[in-house]
């Protein structure tokens, strides 16, 4: 089977997926017990305004019927409006959806650029002192709870060196004097868009802090998994018939062991990064950072189902691609995955 | 130079990049003065006709409504203040009003308050329908006999007055504004009379204002240029915020917080009575608490002191009834009952209680409820009663409350505040009889009451002292019959920088801030 064949095979596959989550969240939303009409007529309604409301939203329409407008509202893109807010969600997740994205994108990155050379360097010097503070670094990278590394992080770079910003996505001063066009949503690249490096910089101090916390998790267990196959592989056969050939070490140890070693890692961070869409609702809160996590979990504790669903979409999707990205990527790497 | 030394000069290169002289900044480049308050929670819906959550921040220092409700303190009597309207008045019947605009005022966009443009905007919220709309429920229709003269007909004598000065719904919006939809005003845009408008809106993290040059009345000496809403919600980020100097005010703090708080010379702990009560509605359609002396008896039987200091660092106070203190209709003199449990023992035994097995219902994650709840629990077990706490979303203790009086909880613990500032909206929407319940989760029907309730909201139009005595006696007859357990009226406090001048809460608007008449020392 080709890479032509393969990766169609995945995107059937992958439709399939967003079709049952879309329809999962639909059947979770039926049996719930809330009533949307309430949280659609506002924080404190008349009963009046509940029967209005229930008229408006057509929640006496027929099952399947109401199922068929919420599949063509999904599909098309146009998720309706939240029944807490009222505000449209197309919206808010245009606002929302790029600060997480650009969160989870550069904590990835930085787990993959910390940790997997890190597991590489460990594996080949097995049992030196970078081997042991490299463990000792990724089991407590592992192990210290999100909002604790979160506050130390704050406190040691922010409140006492001040070198970087507490908290926000962009400083107050550049939405008070000059704010920044929106073109894309992602702060980083709007900025280059509009040629304002002033903004470029003031942005990139704002992730640093949630993007190494964030990253400490994912880039700890990159490196245990780098180290252990990396250990493994280089004990082959194949490794010592490079060696005798005299390569350099460092072309033994990146260009021909690590792309065997690196799937389990790179698995590994492509699925944190799906997780840091929606799962970094602690690290959004702790540095009031704008992100999807915390419009989600708002919507989760008031059952405001249109919100949710059009987040459970997105997110799916987002997952679903990064996926298809990773299985791709580890097809090119190893040719065997491919043929499975 | 070695390869080692380029690394390192890069890196430290890309440290004094990133490093700005100081993330704190309370004066802008351009020498503007900016004002930074800290909201623990998102700005959701900045619709005026819709908003009814704690977008008021915002709106009330973006628009104005016709009045503004002034509370009393001491001896000074609460007043309704002209705002957009210079003067009103009403007919005989209470059914007619009629508001005379203030002169020279324009909307951000430029165009000239007009007794059209009130109109509109009222009948815009009207239309729609969400939010606190239906604070004009009782509003037939609405003429611009001139630009100046706004006269509105009502179906039932009401406080106009007062609800033309509630903190939603009641917002002035430009004729322009009044086309848009809720996107265009939640994109960051808006169609005020206020002495701030929106440059900016950023969902999740922060509405930058700024004055408007045009405002109808003079902004103070040093006044603020910029008004910056962040969006904090977590209170260890907000009070390093505040001690930091990058924000000037804020609320949400813990309670145990206060005293290291009040110690710090930077800064100012503001604490005043709040307009929001905490009370348990006793469920009066199940056996035993259909019998008073029961109710009475529990009522006695509450740590009320206790919960005060233990649940708000004791700056909450005493409730007396429902309507806390600085609202028209609070009744300093009710018969509240203290904490006595030999007399609440006595009166379990004169209706035959020995043992009894009740369930309070209160809001996850709500401390304060849920100290409440522990010391009452206390308390009770002394006197052989088992009280179950049931914490619950909001939404799911509403629900069941709502569906069956019989399989519901015993007691139903919740906050009010009022829409608008009346005791009505209290003792209408608690304690008036309801067929299909909503709010009276009590499930309280007493016809005597009804007919007060009825009778206060009668006169409040036209005859407020009138008023004042039918809603007080109401009132009486709810504490007499132990209706509900009254647990405290709730402190407003905040947290500001100690150099901002001018700081006066209104605790009819909740967690505002009106910027205009604040300035900074020095």
């Amino acid at each position: 089977m080709g890479l032509g064949r393969y990766l169609l095979r995945r995107l059937a596959l992958s439709a399939l997926v967003v079709l049952g989550v879309t329809f999962l969240v639909f059947v979770a939303a039926q049996v719930v017990p809330s009533d949307p009409a309430a949280l659609y007529a506002g924080p404190r309604p008349t009963a009046a305004q509940i029967e209005k409301a229930r008229a408006e939203l057509h929640l006496d329409a027929p099952l399947p019927e109401r199922f068929a407008s919420f599949a063509v509202a999904m599909a098309s893109g146009d998720f309706g409006v939240s029944y807490k807010s009222r505000r449209p969600i197309a919206q808010d997740l245009r606002a929302y959806l790029p600060a997480t994205l650009e969160l989870a994108a550069v904590s990835t990155l930085l787990a993959l650029i910390i940790g997997i050379p890190a597991g590489a360097m460990s594996a080949a010097r097995r049992g030196s002192w970078f081997d042991r503070a490299g463990g000792f670094g990724a089991i407590a990278a592992v192990a210290m709870p999100t909002f604790f590394l979160a506050m130390l992080l704050q406190a040691i770079f922010a409140q006492s060196l001040g070198l970087l910003p507490l908290s926000g996505r962009l400083s107050r001063e550049i939405a008070i004097s000059a704010p920044l066009e929106t073109v894309t949503g992602f702060t980083l690249i709007d900025a280059v868009l509009a040629g304002r490096f002033d903004v470029l910089r003031d942005a990139a101090a704002h992730l640093i802090l949630p993007a190494l916390t964030l990253a400490a998790y994912p880039a700890g267990i990159a490196m245990r998994l780098t180290r252990s196959a990396m250990i493994e592989i280089l004990g082959r056969r194949h490794i010592l018939a490079v060696r005798a050939l005299g390569l350099s070490p460092a072309r033994i140890l990146f260009g021909h062991a690590l792309p065997n070693a690196i799937c389990p890692a790179l698995t590994i961070l492509g699925l944190s990064f799906a997780y840091a869409l929606t799962g970094a609702v602690l690290v959004e809160i702790i540095f009031a950072w704008p992100g999807l996590g915390r419009y989600v979990s708002e919507a989760v504790l008031s059952k405001d189902f249109p919100v949710i669903a059009a987040a459970t979409f997105v997110v799916t999707l987002c997952y679903v691609a990064m996926n298809l990205v990773l299985d791709l990527v580890q097809a090119l790497l190893d040719p065997r995955v491919a043929l499975q | 130079m070695k390869r080692r030394d380029v690394l390192k000069s890069a890196g430290l290169a890309g440290f004094a990049f990133l490093a700005p002289s100081a993330w704190t900044i309370a004066v802008a480049q351009d020498g503007s003065r900016i004002l930074t308050l800290a909201n623990p929670t998102g700005f959701p819906d900045l619709d005026p006709s819709t908003s009814f959550s704690n977008d008021g921040l915002v709106l009330a220092n973006v628009y104005e409504g016709l009045t503004r409700y002034i509370p009393g303190s001491g001896d000074t009597p609460a007043k309704v203040e002209p705002v957009l309207a210079e003067s009103w008045t009403t007919s005989e019947d209470g059914l007619t009003w009629t508001f005379t605009l203030r002169q020279g005022v324009k909307f951000h966009d430029g165009t000239d308050l007009t007794a059209a443009a009130v109109k509109g905007a009222i009948e815009r919220t009207m239309k729609i329908g969400g939010g606190a709309a239906f604070i004009w429920g009782a509003v037939t229709g609405i003429e611009a006999p001139d630009p100046q003269t706004v006269v509105i007909t009502l179906s039932s004598p009401q406080p106009l007055d007062m609800i033309a000065a509630a903190g939603f719904a009641a917002w002035i919006i430009s004729p322009a504004a009044q086309a848009q939809d809720s996107a265009w005003f939640n994109a960051g845009n808006d169609g005020g009379t206020g002495p701030f408008r929106i440059d900016s809106y950023e969902p999740g993290q922060r509405v930058i204002a700024s004055r408007f040059a045009d405002h109808w009345a003079q902004a103070p000496d040093g006044g603020f240029d910029k008004v910056s809403f962040e969006v904090v919600e977590d209170s260890v980020l907000a009070q390093n915020m505040l001690e930091g100097g990058q924000a000037d005010w804020t609320y949400g703090l813990p309670y145990d917080n206060l005293e290291s708080l009040k110690a710090n010379p930077d800064l100012t702990v503001v604490s005043n009575p709040s307009f929001e009560t905490l009370f348990g509605l006793y469920n009066t359609k199940r056996a035993p608490l259909d019998k008073v002396k029961v109710r009475q008896a529990l009522s006695l039987a509450f740590p009320y002191d206790d919960v005060i200091s233990a649940g708000t660092a004791g700056l909450g106070s005493r409730a007396y009834g429902v309507l806390p203190q600085g609202i028209w209709g609070h009744d300093p003199d009710a018969p509240i009952p203290n904490t006595d449990l030999e007399a609440a023992r006595a009166l379990l035994a004169e209706e035959g209680v020995t043992s009894l097995d009740l369930t309070m219902t209160y809001a996850t994650s709500d401390p304060l409820e849920q100290v409440a709840g522990e010391l009452w629990k206390a308390n009770l077990e002394q006197l052989g009663i088992n009280l179950t706490l049931q914490p619950m979303a909001w939404e799911a203790q509403w629900e069941m409350a709502k569906a069956d009086p019989a399989a519901a909880q015993d007691i139903f613990v919740m906050y009010w505040w009022p829409t608008y500032v009346t005791p009505y909206d209290y003792l209408v929407s608690l304690f008036r009889s309801e067929e299909a319940p909503n709010y009276n989760l009590g499930y309280y029907a007493n016809p005597e009451v009804d007919a007060l309730i009825d009778s206060g909201a009668t006169l409040a139009g036209t005859d407020r002292a009138g008023a004042e005595a039918a809603f007080k006696a109401a009132q009486r007859k709810i504490v007499e019959e132990a209706a509900a357990v009254f647990i405290l009226d709730k402190p407003n406090i905040h947290v500001t920088r100690a150099d901002l001048q001018g700081y006066v809460d209104n605790p009819a608007y909740g967690h505002v801030v009106f910027a205009d008449s604040l300035s900074r020392k020095g």
